[in-house]
């Protein structure tokens, strides 16, 4: 086994890589080609070349994979981002995985970045929980481990039965603030609403500033909303129940008005959330912001799906500015909207695929990440 | 008891209708959408709990996207505690892609056959049947085409390529005689219609008076259309497995056999716990 590499806080290609008997092989999935940019850089990173395969669709829609080298006894590693197929992008990797699995790869490592469906990850009405669905048809096409980043919902991550690697944005994103917003220490971190306030407290304990909280109306975005199963049953006749036996029924939520908790007021305000995808909620709470007196406004998130309407609606916006991380490839949105900036974690991915080639200790890449984040 | 419930995926509404139709039964209800990011979201509208469900998707369009949409209404008649569920596939899809792993199921399937509705249609359709021949356009469809010759009491012939050189176009040699007579080129697919465009050709120029294709799914991709157009059948006939109404627009000779009642007798023989091998031989009335 090789001796631990020093800590890389600058990473120079080649890194050193332990080439086990195998040796290690690393694939991007994707037809399109704007998925494989992310793999490409890891690959360069790593000093490696992306390993030959074809993927593309057939005239009758059905995708094909033809891996065309071989994977026998190699640990794989396979780097798959979210296009706007997001259906073909998981059977892509489906196929891949299974066919590296019976191709006798010794070990198929995931590496997606920005985790499908982890949006639909609770009951709703009735529904299906996809996330479980998804886990476990990676785990049976034969995916040993999985490396992905800023999962929607922690738990997610229970839902598989082979390792997975939480890895966080924040560090990055909290680079640029440090390093791109001049006045940052007259920021206030913002929580577009109280499910995002735990992450906009890690935000803000790590560079020492305020936060506010937005809530009230506007606030339920159909993704989040969980009515789940009414429990106990909604009363319908009276006829057949016994008085004495009626169970009192769940008071409805009011929606108050919007309002802040916390102040703005002549500050920069740092709205933070891990997807950023129908921009409405974003735009509203901007508008709101601005009402209370802030004075610039800054969104940061670390998966930019920004779909349809969002680069538009985002120009119009009282938002200055958007930052979203290159794990979902946005360069059409980027063209559409000048606000959106990319900050580059591939760093992060590609010392995390060469410690689990290497069998080392990943805790490195967890040192200060909060407990909330 | 449970009660049938048979939900459509958004592959093939029409064919669920005409399947809940012949079972005399409303189909159920059901919200299939994409949200913005197009991810598939499904809703079940009514409770399917202790119930025997069937969910009819047929792998044809969007494969991907109608693969995860059946994959999610499983999962989610599963977990709303149906007493069983049963995917209806029409067309399976991938099913080229493995032609060796046909065994990967641990769950009972069972592979309908469209060739008692085929049968029908020729001894109704076809004048001349008494006298015609079945042809098979490659090698490996010989077992299908030799079990309608039978039951129809007719010849058959196949088609099979021959490549003489390393980098020489494949040579396309006809293996039994169809001078005068009307052949029947039967398949199981029809996705590009290369095979079967050539495979027309050459049995006019060896002496095939008229020229019928039928093919269990008409899949029609790419340059189809307009090959079937440029070609001499007398007409080419599919069943419903794979919607056809857009595609009959732009070519008069594509005709359609319904399937229907055999998937609706299908899932009313399974519900009753009754033998579905008479489906096998015989088509429902």
């Amino acid at each position: 086994r090789a001796p631990s590499s020093p800590p890389p806080e600058e990473l120079t290609p080649p890194l050193y890589m332990n080439h086990t008997k195998g040796g290690l092989v690393i694939f991007t999935a994707n037809s399109h080609a704007s998925s494989r940019e992310l793999g490409k850089r890891i690959a360069e990173r790593l000093g490696v070349e992306l390993g030959k395969v074809q993927v593309y669709q057939e005239a009758n829609r059905e995708t094909r994979v033809q891996i065309q080298e071989s994977v026998r006894g190699k640990d794989v590693f396979v780097i798959q981002t979210v296009s706007k197929d997001v259906n073909t992008t998981i059977m892509e990797m489906l196929i891949m995985v299974y066919a590296c699995r019976t191709s006798c790869a010794r070990s198929i490592t995931g590496v997606l970045p920005y985790f499908p469906y982890s949006k639909q990850c609770k009951m709703r009405k009735r529904g299906s929980i996809v996330s479980k669905l998804m886990a476990s048809m990676m785990c049976k096409a034969g995916l040993t481990h999985l490396i992905t980043m800023d999962l929607h919902q922690k738990e997610i991550q229970g839902f598989f039965n082979i390792p997975v690697d939480n890895l966080r944005a924040s560090p990055f994103l909290l680079q640029y603030i440090q390093e791109e917003i001049p006045d940052y220490r007259n920021a206030v971190i913002v929580a577009k609403s109280p499910a995002s306030a735990k992450r906009a407290q890690s935000f803000a304990e790590r560079l020492r500033l305020g936060i506010a909280v937005i809530h009230g109306e506007a606030q339920d975005a159909e993704s989040d909303q969980v009515d789940g199963r009414h429990s106990p049953p909604t009363v319908k006749t009276t006829g057949a129940i016994h008085p004495s036996m009626e169970i009192p029924l769940l008071i409805p939520k009011e929606k108050p008005p919007i309002s802040v908790v916390g102040d703005v007021g002549g500050r920069i305000a740092i709205i933070v959330d891990d997807i950023i995808d129908d921009v409405d909620s974003f735009v509203a709470a901007a508008e709101t912001l601005k009402e209370r007196g802030a004075y610039k406004i800054f969104v940061m998130a670390t998966h930019g799906l920004l779909s349809c309407e969002a680069p538009r609606f985002i120009e119009e916006s009282a938002i200055d500015e958007v930052v979203v991380t290159n794990t979902i490839p946005h360069e059409l949105q980027k063209l559409q909207c000048p606000k959106i900036k990319t900050v580059d974690i591939s760093m992060i991915l590609s010392e995390a695929i060469r410690r689990i080639h290497n069998g080392e200790s990943m805790s490195y890449l967890f040192r200060n990440i909060g407990v909330d984040d | 008891m449970p009660n049938i419930k048979i939900f459509s995926g958004s592959s093939h509404p029409d064919l669920s209708q005409k399947i809940a139709d012949r079972l005399g039964l409303e189909l159920g209800k059901v919200v299939t959408k994409k949200f913005s990011n197009q991810e598939t979201c499904v809703e079940i509208g009514e409770s399917v709990r202790g119930e025997d469900v069937y969910i009819v998707q047929s792998g044809c369009g969007e494969i991907n996207d109608n693969l995860m949409e059946l994959l999610i209404m499983i999962n989610a008649c599963k977990i709303a505690s149906a007493s069983r569920v049963t995917a209806v596939i029409p067309c399976f899809p991938y099913a080229r892609q493995d032609k060796k792993d046909k065994g990967f199921f641990d769950i009972p399937v069972d592979n309908l056959y469209a060739e008692p509705a085929v049968l029908k249609w020729i001894k109704e359709n076809i004048p001349e049947w008494k006298n015609c021949i079945i042809v098979s356009p490659d090698a490996g469809g010989a077992k299908r085409v030799t079990s309608i010759a039978d039951r129809l009491n007719v010849d058959f012939a196949l088609i099979h390529k021959e490549r003489k050189k390393a980098n020489e176009v494949d040579r396309m040699v006809l293996v039994g005689d169809v001078t005068d007579r009307v052949a029947i080129l039967v398949d199981d697919m029809a996705d590009t219609c290369g095979t079967i465009c050539h495979a027309a050709d050459k049995l006019i120029s060896a002496g095939a008076t008229k020229v019928y294709a039928i093919l269990t799914h008409g899949i029609f991709s790419g340059p189809a259309i307009s090959r079937i157009n440029n070609a001499c059948f007398e007409a080419v006939v599919v069943t419903n497995t794979i919607p056809q109404e857009e595609k009959m627009k732009h070519c008069s000779k594509i005709q359609v056999i319904d399937i229907s009642m055999i998937l609706a007798e299908a899932i009313r023989r399974t519900h009753n716990g009754e033998s579905v091998s008479y489906l096998f031989s015989h088509v429902p009335l």
